[in-house]
């Protein structure tokens, strides 16, 4: 066994972020600190406020933010991002959660479409796009599924015909996040007639001003309505706003949808560590955190939740390091799914016979909590269900023989 | 930055599994395991392992060894659970642990010049017979002149270890007021060790250099389901040992902190090997007009078996880091490792024997060595429930 002294200290496990991007959350600290109203930071504040002004607050605030330049974290300098590494950005979001800040309103444009701009977008899309985006004068949406095509995305009808320099789109959407609010859509459509699953498809970047487009909320289990359903209907989109090419809207799908990287685990970690205090406070309050089977459970949980942050953490090394990641944002998804959402069982099991009650007693306001697990049901079922990425990883990790 | 293994921890886990593909492979297992009565301690194995330098990962530089830490030792762990290699190794390297922490600048001289070159089996003898891992398991008590009188059970080759660290309560406490044992919660009930004689000295825990052959030493193997390994009982009466003078309450959470990262990685080891198996064997397993892995059921169920491993991988990894770097969190971290490591191998090899079927079920085919060794090891240094009852009181209790 030769040569496997360390010298250097660095070649080897190290949790440490480079001096740089130290001073990068030293900085962003800052301005949280200064930038965040104390009333957000309580648990219960988000619940108290109506959905339309919610949502206008966090639009508002996150383009502060971007404005102060703590947006585009590891974005090139080119599109208004900072230029940083990875490592910051895992920072920024790790942070943003600390200091409860309030969540992006536009998130599925700024890690999913974004960075496919940036690698096949025209240099009209890049400057169209991406400076509004990151402002959040542009709210963007993600318009894949559809009635009849959810898991098996290939299955999409919605279709759009060529007419002089013109798509005519028609179809429905649906599970649209913040289809409400929206004012652009990234979608897929099938622009080649008589085409089937993977062949045939486009982008188009849909304005959700344009007529015939319109949306219908859908009020969710946890009684908001943050996504609805967007119905198409002799929708002109000019054929300008395909991204990635007319016909190679799989592949440019799939390259969106890889964009999902693991570094946001680093910040689930934080945000799941937050719920698991509070739970564990709740335990407390009704003098349950002496219960033996309730312990083993809260310890079950905690141990799934540092899993996940070594999850991150090796994620985000490999990233660093430039390896090719394959199929492991499975793996990621199902862990935080799954951390995420066990967690929450454990709420529901230590508040025993208060479960339905959203105030078990005078001092205990357990909305906020409760909003979140109902959140945790539907983590399971978004960005790929939990039987996809299983499938996924039995065939592309394990390489397990192919269902039929 | 940086959470994986290195490249050269790669190329190590490499060598060792090429290693044992070539010297010492299932049929050689096999030949242990079907050797009750041998003493499962193969001596050309014994020699190789020495020879490859595996023994001396922790032993330092001044001693002849390679100055590595945990982290590398945990590599050479996962293989050898991976190959359910027999063997005091483990042992070894964790009775070296404890010479290296907390023995005298002499003993740490007699001993870890020769273990470092594989001239030299030793174990720890921790645990009373029905003891728990922990000083309230203890069954073997010190008098002030060093003389050990009580019982140590299922102490891993014993028969024939040269040195073995025997855990001993002590009439008067030796430091200050002992810090509670890492793997012992507070709210059990403490086992009361019958047989041999009581070790619950009110005073302090001392570890002890016991040699081979002295007197007042009694060794009788005990029969043991898992023929990866070989255990035996251990009475003590009257028998003379020397104090690791560094020792105490805390060195023996250490030690078992130690043993349970090396648990976890033998058991990480075993668990990826189950999976790899059974994926293999699942491939080719052709029912109904398919192979059975192209079943969802079963196939979606080794996925979460996957990520069931990577994060017990993981978790060893990490907690390997942390006690070698003295992390505040090392603590914590053994906790989550040996309760992720022990959920993931006894899955994956319960999920063996289930998913080959008849064959899975025999002592003809190999499923039985993995999942006997991760039985022992499940409950070695700590079953889940104490690691998890530990976790409570540093996750649960600490809350603000
Ligand atoms: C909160 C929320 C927000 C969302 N936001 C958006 C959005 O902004 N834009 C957007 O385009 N979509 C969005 N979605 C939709 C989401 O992507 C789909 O719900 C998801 O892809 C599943 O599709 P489905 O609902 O049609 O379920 P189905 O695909 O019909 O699945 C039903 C069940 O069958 C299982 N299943 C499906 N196929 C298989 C298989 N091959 N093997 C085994 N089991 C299978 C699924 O796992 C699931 O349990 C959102 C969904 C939710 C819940």
């Amino acid at each position: 066994m030769a040569g496997t002294r360390r010298q250097d200290g660095l070649d080897h496990v190290d949790l440490s972020y480079p001096p740089e991007a130290e001073e990068f959350r030293a900085e962003l600290r800052a301005w949280l600190t200064a930038n965040i109203p104390a009333a957000w930071t309580e648990p219960g504040f988000w619940a108290t406020v109506g959905e339309d002004e919610a949502f206008d607050l966090r639009r508002d605030w996150e383009r502060r933010k971007a404005l102060a330049g703590f947006a585009g974290i590891d974005w090139p300098v080119e599109y208004g991002g900072r230029g940083g590494t990875p490592a910051m950005r895992a920072i920024h979001d790790s942070e943003l959660v600390r200091a409860r800040a309030p969540r992006s309103v536009n998130s599925l444009g700024l890690v999913f479409l974004a960075p496919t701009v940036m690698a096949v977008g025209t240099p009209e899309q890049k400057a169209d796009i991406i400076g509004p985006m990151l402002r959040n004068e542009v709210i963007w949406c993600q318009g894949f599924s559809e009635p009849d095509a959810g898991s098996d995305l290939a299955a999409l009808r919605t279709r759009g015909v060529l007419d002089g320099d013109e798509f005519v789109v028609n179809g429905q959407k649906v599970w649209t996040t913040f289809a409400g609010r929206g004012d652009r859509i990234f979608t897929m459509v099938r622009t080649e007639p008589g085409s089937s699953r993977h062949r045939g498809l486009s982008l188009l970047l849909i304005d959700m001003h344009a007529p015939g487009v319109e949306v219908r909320p859908i009020r969710q289990m946890s009684g908001v309505s943050e996504f609805g359903e967007v119905f198409l209907t002799d929708v002109r989109v000019p054929a300008s706003q395909c991204l990635g090419g007319i016909g190679n809207g799989w592949a440019t799908a799939m390259l969106l949808l890889s964009f999902e990287r693991g570094a946001a685990g680093i910040s689930q970690y934080t945000a799941y560590r937050q719920a698991y205090d509070e739970i564990v406070r709740v335990a407390r309050a009704l003098g349950r955190a002496g219960d033996p089977v309730l312990r083993q459970e809260l310890a079950r949980r905690r141990v799934e939740l540092e899993c996940l942050h070594y999850q991150a953490m090796h994620v985000l090394t490999e990233v660093e390091q430039g390896r090719d990641l394959g199929a492991s944002s499975s793996v990621t998804k199902l862990q935080w799914s799954q951390a995420y959402q066990g967690l929450f069982e454990t709420f529901d099991e230590l508040l025993g016979a208060d479960v339905a009650l959203l105030r078990p007693t005078a001092d205990l306001d357990l909305t906020a909590l409760r909003q979140e697990s109902f959140w945790t049901r539907s983590v399971t079922i978004w960005g790929g269900s939990s039987q996809v990425q299983r499938t996924i990883v039995a065939e592309r990790v394990l390489g397990l023989p192919r269902g039929s | 930055m940086y959470f994986a293994l290195t490249d050269e921890q790669r190329a190590l886990a490499e060598t060792v599994r090429a290693f044992l593909a070539d010297r010492f492979d299932l049929r050689a297992v096999r030949a242990v395991v079907d050797d009750e009565r041998g003493d499962g301690h193969p001596a050309d194995l014994w020699r190789a392992i020495g020879e490859q330098g595996w023994l001396s990962v922790c032993v330092p530089p001044e001693h002849g060894g390679l100055g590595l830490g945990l982290l590398d030792a945990q590599v050479i762990a996962r293989e050898f659970g991976a190959g359910v290699v027999p063997g005091p190794w483990a042992t070894t390297v964790l009775a070296g642990a404890a010479v290296r922490r907390v023995g005298s600048p002499e003993q740490a001289a007699a001993v870890l010049g020769p273990l470092g070159a594989g001239e030299l089996v030793a174990t720890v003898a921790l645990r009373g017979p029905g003891g728990r891992f922990g000083r309230s398991g203890i069954a073997v008590r010190a008098d002030a002149a060093g003389r050990l009188d009580g019982a140590a059970s299922g102490v891993e080759y014993a028969h024939v270890a040269d040195v073995i660290v025997v855990a001993a309560t002590e009439p008067v406490a030796a430091t200050e007021p002992a810090t509670e044992p890492a793997t012992e919660p507070a709210t059990e009930p403490v086992a009361v060790p019958t047989g041999g004689g009581s070790g619950r000295g009110d005073g302090g825990v001392g570890l002890y250099l016991l040699e081979r052959g002295g007197d007042g030493v009694r060794i009788e193997r005990q029969a043991s389901i898992d023929g990866t390994t070989r255990l035996a009982a251990l009475t003590l009466t009257g028998a003379p040992a020397v104090r690791l003078p560094g020792s105490d309450a805390a060195a023996l959470a250490d030690l078992l902190r130690r043993g349970a990262v090396l648990a976890a990685a033998d058991l990480a080891g075993v668990a990826r090997a189950a999976l790899t198996r059974t994926v293999a064997y699942d491939t080719e397993r052709v029912q109904f007009g398919r192979p059975v892995g192209s079943f969802q059921a079963l196939a979606h169920h080794l996925a979460d078996l996957h990520v069931a491993v990577t994060m017990a991988e993981h978790a060893v990894l990490y907690a390997a880091h942390a006690l070698d770097e003295g992390r505040p969190d090392a603590d914590l971290a053994v906790a989550v490792a040996k309760s992720k490591a022990n959920q993931a191998a006894g899955d994956a090899t319960a999920a063996m024997v289930q998913y080959h079927g008849g064959i899975g079920y025999t002592w003809e085919h190999d499923t039985h060595f993995f999942y006997k060794r991760a039985k022992r090891l499940v409950a070695a240094f700590g079953d889940s429930r104490q690691h998890l009852e530990h976790l409570a009181r540093l996750t649960v209790d600490t809350v603000g």
